[in-house]
């Protein structure tokens, strides 16, 4: 059992307590008074700088505020036993960041959980979270592990503008069962009915790579018109987003699994 | 800031590296369309860096890594290839590669990584 210091957000206040939380529930003394079994802990997110959010089966929500440390052992606990997809995998997170590979990057042995809002991948002494909306792309793919061309699934998402990409690994049986749910749970971006021509193509392209309007137009020899009815379209498509107002834009997910899956399907 | 020859079979990809490149300070001494003239304009130019598609015409930019290294064990290539084609990573690093990037790739990321190889 573990007690710890936090702020829980109760009737519209934060009130100063000491939690308790073990393998089998998390314990919330007077006047908040609440004993939550980690089973029936549905979902967690980290939005709010320090604030963790637990979602309930009954729909209730617990915001509880406190330092990192406490943070981490609160989250470990809960994702070992929360209700959730979890399998015991090795992972390597983040692989390839902006589509440079991570010589750094090495495998670790831990565990993915899947919640409504996050994929988690968590070992003793780390814990990613992978937005669901932030995920671009899941494939089941190759990759060589220990000189062997090994079945991987690869996770693509975005990270504070980065485009990262990880891999889960796990015994093949398992690893299709993992690759289904990843889909299912991301079926979200939806890819049909998305069509861009070669000129939308190029200048989404352009986009990703980080280019403004200005470097674009002198790129491609065309009018500005011409970049911002591109630029329209890829909004009204939920490609891309506003960035300033003299319209720069930037791709949202979906905008980067289209442009992942163009260059996939040129192969070149 | 080096000297670049970039390599690529399609003209998009070329002006973009070149335009990426060419805002992190570098010069862009040359480019070529396919391993056979990378493997050229490398012995012309003597760049202090080579960005090398792998999937190309006439030779493949495998081969034309292998053929530079012949010429000068010492070259610096970053090599780039699309998503999906990362098994290319082991042979290309075993062939003496310094560098890889996935497309579709984004600027700051490309710009780290060469300027890490030039570092090298």
């Amino acid at each position: 059992m573990v007690s710890a210091p936090v702020k829980v957000q109760h009737n519209g206040e934060w009130i100063n307590c000491r939690i308790t939380i073990d393998d089998e529930k998390l314990v919330i003394p007077p006047p908040v008074n609440l004993t939550i079994p980690l089973k029936h802990i549905v979902d967690l997110e980290e939005k709010k700088k320090n604030t963790l959010t637990i979602h309930r089966k009954d729909g209730s929500v617990v915001d509880l505020v406190s330092v990192e440390k406490v943070r981490f052992v609160l989250k470990h606990k809960i994702l070992m036993k929360c209700s959730g997809y979890r399998l015991m995998v090795q992972f390597m997170s983040p692989a390839i960041r902006g589509g440079v590979l991570l010589t750094n990057a090495a495998w670790e042995k831990g565990a993915i959980i899947v919640l409504k809002t996050g994929i988690w991948c968590i070992t003793q002494n780390k814990q990613i979270c992978i937005q669901i909306d932030d995920v671009t792309s899941i494939e089941l793919t190759k990759r060589e592990v220990s000189e062997k061309p090994t079945d991987v699934v690869r996770i693509d998402h975005l990270e504070h503008h980065d485009v990262v990409s990880s891999f889960i690994l796990t015994q093949i049986s398992t690893l299709q069962i993992l690759h289904n749910f990843l889909q299912e749970a991301t079926a979200g971006i939806k890819m049909e009915g998305t069509e861009l021509d070669a000129m939308d193509q190029q200048i989404a392209m352009l986009v990703y790579s980080g280019m403004d309007s200005s470097s674009i137009q002198n790129m491609l020899q065309i009018q500005f018109k011409e970049i911002d009815r591109v630029y329209e379209k890829l909004i009204s498509l939920n490609m891309a987003e506003v960035k300033e107002i003299r319209r720069e834009v930037q791709l949202t997910a979906k905008g980067v699994r289209y442009i992942t899956d163009a260059t996939k399907s040129g192969a070149n | 800031m080096g000297k670049i020859l970039i390599v690529d079979d399609t003209l998009f990809m070329r002006t973009l590296l070149k335009n990426i490149l060419f805002s992190g300070g570098h010069e862009i001494v040359g480019e070529a369309g396919d391993g056979a003239e990378a493997v050229e304009k490398y012995q012309a130019l003597k760049p202090d860096l080579v960005t090398m598609d792998v999937v190309m015409p006439k030779m493949n930019g495998i081969e034309a890594l292998k053929e530079i290294k012949k010429i000068d064990p010492g070259a610096k290539v970053v090599m780039c290839t699309a998503v999906g084609q990362e098994q290319m990573v082991k042979l290309a690093i075993k062939t003496g590669a310094r560098g890889y990037v996935v497309k579709p790739f984004q600027a700051p990321k490309v710009l780290d990584e060469v300027k890490n190889v030039l570092a090298s």
